[in-house]
């Protein structure tokens, strides 16, 4: 996982373990705080559901992506990379705390467009208007064809490769 | 692992995913909130006949009585809370309320500045299926002004004892919530039965929490 180009392998569809990784982390989550919640361990209304900023988070969402295409790392990854000695991975960890402190430094004169264009907060449930064990189940089923169909477009990758 | 191991064990979590997905839509809602009923008939009925509130004067009364198992809540703000409070009031926040701290059999008495949030945490506590649940109507300032200050004008005539020609005299020193120097004697009794009811009740509890040793 701290390879770039396990992870540049995403883009060209010939390598899908980060969708698999990430999809496993967001079905496991999603369970685990549903059944939690319904056995009364978790209570659900403390969770916090982060606001939705529609342009500020659009833009962050585009330099993200530049990001991550040209070091080749997320955040998460990015770590990894880092801790197993990869140069690429430290320098990507380097200009992301860079860009942290950066935006801590500019933050009053960027608050305004920071705080712009609220919406509120989403869950699916609310959007959809449909229980929420409903749209688990969506979810998992979702998860479910996204393994499969990412193990059909591994393999045609590398058949063509060996072609 | 082999692959075929893997291949087998991803299967199986595969299935239990599914499994717990599929058993997820048909058990109902995971939020606790979800427990809450409300019967908005009966609900209608308890407001229109006015059994929704209790008095300042009937709350007084029953402090001075030490009711037993009165709960008497203050749902603002930690400051004005510190700044000043009904004897023997506890302060929960409204979001806290949902948590449930209440027995079934407590009478419990909701207060905010006004009544408008404590109306608010009534619902709350009414959809939880506390029945005994009630907020001070006129809140705190009908508290300050019909029992810790029922002061009467001097101009005003000889039957204004009449809840009304209390409130007009008692509007004037409304602004400040918390006790002025200037009140004087029939302030000072009321202080000193609601510190005794206040310390009555700490004793008690005191004496059941040894008890429950």
């Amino acid at each position: 996982m701290g390879s770039a180009r396990k992870l540049a392998g995403q883009f060209y569809m010939r390598d899908l373990t980060v969708f698999k990784v990430m999809f496993t982390a967001i079905v496991t989550a999603m369970l685990g705080a549903f059944w939690l919640g319904w056995l009364g361990v978790l209570d659900l209304s403390k969770v916090y559901v982060p606001e939705t900023f529609l342009i500020p988070q659009l833009a962050g969402g585009v330099i993200f992506g530049a990001g991550f295409a040209m070091g080749g790392l997320c955040p998460g990854t990015s770590c990894v990379s880092a801790a197993t000695g990869r140069l690429d991975g430290f320098a990507v960890v380097m200009g992301m705390f860079g860009g942290v402190v950066l935006t801590g430094i500019l933050f009053r004169p960027l608050q305004a467009f920071y705080e712009s264009t609220p919406r509120g907060t989403f869950t699916l449930p609310g959007l959809f208007g449909v229980p929420e064990g409903v749209v688990v189940l969506a979810i998992v089923l979702l998860a479910i064809a996204g393994f499969r169909g990412a193990e059909a477009l591994e393999r045609r990758a590398s058949r063509t490769r060996t072609e | 692992m082999s692959s075929q191991n893997a291949r087998r064990l991803a299967r199986y979590l595969a299935g239990v995913a599914i499994a717990l997905g599929l058993l997820a839509a048909f058990v109902g809602s995971p939020r606790k909130q979800s427990n809450a009923r409300l019967d908005l008939d009966r609900l209608a009925r308890t407001v229109e006949s006015d059994d929704d509130n209790v008095t300042a004067v009937e709350l007084g009364d029953w402090i001075r009585n030490r009711r037993a198992n009165l709960r008497i809540v203050d749902v603002r703000d930690s400051t004005e809370f510190a700044d000043y409070h009904i004897p023997t009031a506890e302060r929960i926040a409204l979001s806290d309320l949902t948590s449930g701290p209440f027995r079934k059999d407590e009478t419990v008495v909701l207060y905010s500045g006004g009544d408008g949030r404590a109306a608010q945490g009534w619902v709350f506590l009414r959809a939880m299926g506390f029945t005994r649940v009630y907020f001070l109507k006129g809140g705190l300032y009908d508290w300050l002004d019909e029992v810790m200050n029922p002061a009467i004008s001097p101009a005003a005539p000889r039957s204004a004892g009449t809840l009304a020609e209390r409130r007009l005299s008692a509007n004037a020193n409304r602004r400040d919530l918390r006790f002025s120097s200037s009140r004087t004697a029939p302030l000072e009794k009321r202080s000193r039965e609601f510190a005794a009811a206040e310390s009555d009740i700490a004793a008690s509890s005191v004496a059941d929490r040894h008890r429950s040793r």
